[in-house]
Order: structure tokens, then C-alpha cells, then sequence
């Protein structure tokens, strides 16, 4: 330790109270050189974070299936959204697994399993009643609890029901666990 | 190596000698006494200087950043056989070098190689043509005027390939597509419309295809030929929304006596007045609102 | 805390030579704008390296948003200058950056030719930087493509042609650059891999190599 010591003050041969003149120096080229990178970058750091400083927009409702349809069984709707991405306006399908619950409510489930996301289906050999899912073998009930496997419970749709049709909104998280 | 121990160094390593201290201490740094005047050292003092130019060089240039936008066209189109090409700016002597008849033609040889590739090459091997000692520019003529008849001649090309440029534009009452569209980008604005993004202008859907007038009629006059099986558009723009555009009087004008010098043609010898009438009808509906 | 942070790497590596001989070498009087203010255009060379780290740090940041397709292309560029915040800005700086990079270059050039300063012991620094020239042409030429626009497609077909007309190995340079026999998709993502990988790769090695050649012979004398 003691040759940087030594180093150190050949370095700074005299120590005074006020600023030595390369003192002054080093510190207004470091403003400039602040100044020059700031101007530059900052405006790009920007540019590079827009994606989650934009507003987002809430997804709208998409009619999927006639009401009556929909039983105490969950049944499995296929849909197309309408989907902004930057400059590529695509059309991608969702699926959603509609039931009707004891007191008449109908709700959707969201078949990407809450464990890895794999797609998840209903009954089958391997577990009647249950959701399934083929990846691991998490299991969840009617209401999308989480039995196995996977930490938490299947998300929800945002339901809503007019003149006889169900009409399906954004995701959000399970409301009926 | 040598083993010994000596206080002053800074590290000895032992057994490895891929990481060695070196003595720097008789490497003398290029020797200035031989130029007159104050030298000074680069940190701080002087890239200090240098930065200071820095700083108002960078504060110009996101002024200028700011004030013009970088231009953006029109998709590219190679059916587009209006468009007058136009390389960047500093291509521009050699675009225009390249039209001259010595260097283009049968001679296009003599003009990519020796009007353009020579003087290149030499001037990548310019130490090893102009090898005197003398530094000072006007004691060695041959060299300073070859390069400043070199600048000339590119100053002066670049010049006529501008202006030709600008006289081309004026001549076929072109207005450079970037412009072109940042205007029709403001007025869309300006009424409150979303901007528009050439070539995904969304068509509105047609109004009433089941009128006779289309199913019937223009299917008859071979309409569907240029502008579209489902009037989206094609050799002729799309006439969904043209409602919008023109009046039934105005299409019925156009489908008469035809427009563009032929592009669209007079249709009053294959159709009947009446018929006119009944398309330009069913046209002047094609509107955005009612297709909604 | 830095200073032994310093202190720690600087015991393993030596680091201190390394950056003390850039910051304590002397810089002669007559090339300093301080004092003689013609001196000014010994500033070129900096300036074009600044706006060369302005055009690289750009042109990464364009990346994030730009996709090398001829579907996509024009649409992610209007895209992120109109949609993204400050992205006419940052467009706007690789676009003008561009023409004030060669414009710096080229002043660059031309006071070190008429200084003399590329004689001997200096004529590999010369060569060296006239390939950097010629690679930042090739940047302008090949990134004027990129935005696929009618103004990019028609220069590029241009260019191509020019080169088509070289003897003998006109028609091969003209396909390989093509990626094909048109201009078309292959060749826009042949000019973004060449500008964006290649010609910035052979523009750092360059770099270094001038600026390792300055450090090593100095700066030309006073005439």
C-alpha cells in the first residue's frame, strides 16, 4: 500500500484549499464531455424506453359465442383480436374456456397454464373434470384453482353479455378462487 | 528474468511471466522542444479546447436535427416510372460525371475506371506520388493543383447534378415525395383525421355491391379491369370512398370524357348517358361514412 | 472507494502507463485553437470522430425498432419516427450525422493534404485513412437503402448499375451486391448485414489503427 501512497502524492505535490488550476480544468472538461454525452444519448435513452412509457391501450370486447350455448360443462371458444404492434397490425387467435356457473354466471377462463404456459384443456382420460395440462401435469378445478404444479389459479376474461351473446374482454387475474 | 527485489517496483510476479511490469521510465515522449511556442498537455488542458468546439459543433447539429426532420417518402415502387432518381448528395459529382458522353455510353469504361477509380486510387496513394520533402502546399504545384482541380470539378459537378435536379422537379411539376407527403400528412391532421401511412390507406368497404349498376354495368364497361374485381384499386386507384373525393357530377365527367390524357378513357361511345348517370349514382355513394 | 477500486485492478494490471501516456503526452502549440485561432482546423479529425461515436450510438438505438424487410421496413421507419417519442430526433441524428460525417471527413482530408502532413513518416496513416473514407461512402450508400423508400430503391438501382459497368467483373459485383438479380429483398437485407456488421467492424479496426499511428508518430510539425 505504501508505493501508491508514495504515487499519489508525486502526484499532488502540494495540497492548498482552493482549486488548482488543473483541478479547474479536469472539472470543466468533465462538465463538456457530460454536456456532449448527455445531448447525445439522452434523447436516444429515451427512444429506447418509449415501449413502456406509452399508453397503453385496453383491448375491446370480442363477441365469441351465443349465450345459450354456453353450459355447466366448460366448452372451448376459439376468437381473433384485433392487435396493434407498432407497425404490424395482425389478427391472432385466442381461446378461452366458457362456463356457466351454479347461480347462472357465466365466466371465461384463460387456457395458458399459470405454471410455464403451455395450453391447457378440460377433462379428457387423464383428469375427468379437471383442467390439464400436458406439459408438467398441472391440474386446476372448473373455477381455475390451482391443484398442482402451478402457483396460481387460471386467468380470467373480462365477460359481458348482450342481446343473447357473450362478448369477451382483456385478462385479467382469476376473481373466483 | 531477474529475481531481484527491487522497492520501487510495483508488482513482482513470480513463477508467470505473462503480466510484466515494464519500466517506462527512459521512454521519452515525442520530443516538441523542436516546435516553437507553448505546448500544453492533452488531458485537460487540451481536449478541454477541443471539446469546447465539440460542444458548439453538437449544439448546431440538434438544432439542425430538430428544425428538419429526415426526409421519408413513399414506399418503394419499382413501377413508379415518375420518379426522378436522385443518389445522396456526395455521389452527386460522380452521378453526374457519369452522364457526360466520354464517360458514359460505349466510354462508360473510360468513365468508372478513369475518371472515377483512378483518381481514387490516387489519391489513397497520394505519399507515394508526391514523395518531395516540402510540406508547404505551394511548393509542390503539381499536387495542390491537381488537387484543387480535382475539388473544382467536383464542386462545379455536384452543382450541375443540383441544379438539374431542381430544373427536372420544376419542369414536370414534381414535389419531392417527402415533402409531398408531410403536407398531406398536416392537412389530414389539421381536419382532425388519424396521418395517414402511404400504402395502408384503409379502404372503407363498398356500399350497396349488390346494385345493378356495379353487378351489371360497369362490370359490362371492363371498370373492374383497371380499378379492382372489388374496386380496391390497381392499374387505377380504388374507387371505394371516392364518394368522398368527387361529386356525381365530377364522375360523371370523368367516366364521359375520360382523364389523365387517356389513362382513364372516355367511355360516352360504349355508354349510354343513362347508363353514366346510373354508375356515377351508385358511385358518388361509395362515401367512408356510409360504409361504416 | 474508487480510488481503491483503481488502486486494486491497477496493482494486477498496470494500468496506469496505459492512460497516463494519452493524458500526459504534450500537444504542440501550433495546433491549438487557444492560441492560434486558424488552428481550428486541426479540430476536423475530432470532430469526425464524435460524430462517428454519434452515428454508431444512433444507429444502435434505430436498431431496437428497424427490421431489415421490405414488407416491414418502410412501416417500422415511419413507425418510429412518428410513433416512438424522440424518434425524429434520433432518426435525425443518423440521417444528418451521415452528411456531416463525410462533410468533417472531407475537411479532414483536405487539411492534412494541404499541410502536407501525410508524407513520410506518415503514409500508412494516410492509406489508412483514406480506406476509412472509403468505408464511410460505403455506409452512406449501403444506408441509404435501408428506409425503402422510392428516393432509397431508385439510388440503390442507380449505384448498382455503375457498378454493373466495371469490365469483366461488372455483372458479378452487380449480383453479389443484388443478393440476386434484382433489387429486391435480398439485397436489402445484404446492405443492412453490411452496414450495420461489416463496414462498422471494418471501420473500428481502422479507427484504431489511425489513431494508434497518431499516438505512436505525433502530431505533424509546424510548417
Amino acid at each position: 500500500m505504501d508505493h501508491n501512497k508514495q504515487q499519489e502524492t508525486t502526484h499532488k505535490p502540494v495540497k492548498r484549499k482552493e482549486m488548482s488550476r488543473r483541478q479547474f480544468l479536469s472539472y470543466t472538461l468533465g462538465g463538456a464531455g457530460a454536456f456532449m454525452a448527455g445531448g447525445a444519448i439522452l434523447p436516444m435513452i429515451r427512444f429506447a424506453v418509449d415501449p413502456i412509457l406509452q399508453k397503453k391501450e385496453k383491448a375491446g370486447f370480442v363477441k365469441v359465442i351465443e349465450e345459450s350455448k354456453v353450459t355447466n360443462e366448460p366448452t372451448e371458444v376459439k376468437f381473433k383480436i384485433h392487435q396493434v404492434d407498432g407497425w404490424y397490425e395482425s389478427d391472432p387467435k385466442l381461446a378461452a374456456w366458457i362456463t356457466k356457473d351454479e347461480s347462472g354466471k357465466i365466466f371465461a377462463l384463460s387456457p395458458v397454464c399459470k405454471h410455464l404456459g403451455c395450453m391447457v384443456s378440460w377433462g379428457g382420460e387423464e383428469a375427468p373434470n379437471e383442467y390439464h395440462c400436458p406439459c408438467h401435469g398441472a391440474r386446476y378445478t372448473k373455477d381455475g384453482k390451482n391443484l398442482k404444479v402451478a402457483p396460481k389459479p387460471l386467468d380470467e376474461y373480462e365477460v359481458k353479455t348482450e342481446n343473447g351473446w357473450v362478448y369477451l374482454g382483456p385478462i385479467d387475474p382469476n376473481s373466483r378462487v | 528474468m531477474a529475481h531481484k527485489h527491487d522497492p520501487n517496483e510495483k508488482i513482482v510476479f513470480i513463477g508467470d511471466s505473462r503480466v510484466r511490469k515494464r519500466d517506462y521510465s527512459n521512454v521519452t515522449p515525442p520530443d516538441y522542444t523542436a516546435f516553437p511556442g507553448k505546448s500544453e498537455a492533452f488531458i485537460p488542458n487540451f481536449l478541454l479546447k477541443e471539446w469546447m468546439v465539440g460542444v458548439v459543433v453538437l449544439i448546431g447539429f440538434l438544432v439542425l436535427v430538430i428544425a428538419e426532420p429526415a426526409p421519408l417518402g413513399y414506399p418503394a415502387d419499382p413501377l413508379n416510372s415518375a420518379f426522378i432518381p436522385m443518389p445522396d448528395w456526395y455521389f452527386l459529382f460522380l452521378y453526374q460525371l457519369l452522364k457526360y458522353p466520354y464517360a458514359s455510353g460505349d466510354f462508360i469504361v473510360l468513365g468508372v475506371l478513369g475518371l472515377s477509380g483512378i483518381p481514387f486510387i490516387a489519391l489513397l496513394l497520394a505519399p507515394f506520388l508526391d514523395t518531395g520533402k516540402e510540406r508547404r502546399f505551394y511548393r509542390r504545384p503539381i499536387a495542390s493543383s491537381l488537387m484543387i482541380v480535382s475539388l473544382v470539378a467536383v464542386v462545379y459537378l455536384t452543382w450541375v447534378s443540383w441544379a438539374h435536379y431542381q430544373h427536372e422537379l420544376e419542369a414536370t411539376g414534381t414535389v419531392p415525395e417527402h415533402i409531398e407527403r408531410e403536407i398531406k400528412a398536416e392537412e389530414a391532421v389539421a381536419k382532425g383525421l388519424p396521418r395517414p401511412i402511404p400504402g395502408k390507406e384503409k379502404i372503407p368497404a363498398m356500399v350497396a355491391a349488390d346494385d345493378p349498376a356495379f353487378t351489371e354495368t360497369m362490370t359490362q364497361a371492363a371498370c373492374i379491369a383497371c380499378h379492382g374485381a372489388e374496386l380496391e384499386g390497381g392499374g387505377g386507384p380504388a374507387l371505394r370512398g371516392i364518394g368522398d373525393v368527387l361529386s356525381k357530377d365530377e364522375i360523371v365527367q370523368t367516366i364521359t370524357n375520360g382523364k389523365g390524357d387517356g389513362a382513364m378513357p372516355a367511355f360516352k361511345e360504349n355508354l349510354s348517358a343513362e347508363q353514366i348517370d346510373q354508375i356515377a349514382t351508385w358511385l358518388s355513394k361509395q362515401k367512408a361514412e356510409a360504409a361504416e | 472507494m474508487f480510488k481503491n477500486m483503481y488502486n486494486w485492478i491497477d496493482e494486477r494490471l498496470d494500468i496506469t502507463p496505459m492512460w497516463r501516456d494519452i493524458a500526459d503526452h504534450e500537444v504542440p502549440e501550433h495546433v491549438n485553437p487557444a492560441h492560434h485561432f486558424s488552428a481550428f482546423v486541426y479540430c476536423f479529425g475530432g470532430l469526425t470522430f464524435f460524430i462517428t461515436v454519434i452515428q454508431i450510438l444512433s444507429g444502435m438505438f434505430l436498431t431496437m425498432y428497424y427490421v431489415p424487410d421490405i414488407i416491414n421496413a418502410y412501416y417500422s421507419v415511419d413507425y418510429l419516427q412518428h410513433q416512438v417519442a424522440f424518434g425524429a430526433i434520433v432518426r435525425g441524428m443518423h440521417h444528418w450525422g451521415a452528411s456531416l460525417v463525410i462533410v468533417m471527413m472531407f475537411l479532414h482530408t483536405l487539411r492534412v493534404f494541404f499541410t502536407g502532413s501525410y508524407k513520410a513518416p506518415r503514409e500508412m496513416n494516410w492509406v489508412v485513412g483514406m480506406l476509412i473514407f472509403f468505408v464511410m461512402l460505403g455506409l452512406g450508400f449501403t444506408g441509404y437503402l435501408l428506409p425503402w423508400d422510392n428516393k432509397a430503391y431508385y439510388a440503390t438501382k442507380v449505384g448498382l448499375e455503375i457498378a454493373g459497368a466495371v469490365p469483366f467483373l461488372g455483372d458479378y459485383i452487380k449480383e453479389l451486391m443484388n443478393g440476386g438479380t434484382i433489387v429486391g429483398a435480398q439485397t436489402l437485407t445484404r446492405f443492412f448485414a453490411i452496414h450495420v456488421f461489416f463496414l462498422p467492424g471494418a471501420l473500428l479496426a481502422l479507427l484504431a489503427g489511425h489513431f494508434f499511428m497518431i499516438r505512436k508518430q505525433g502530431i505533424s510539425g509546424p510548417l
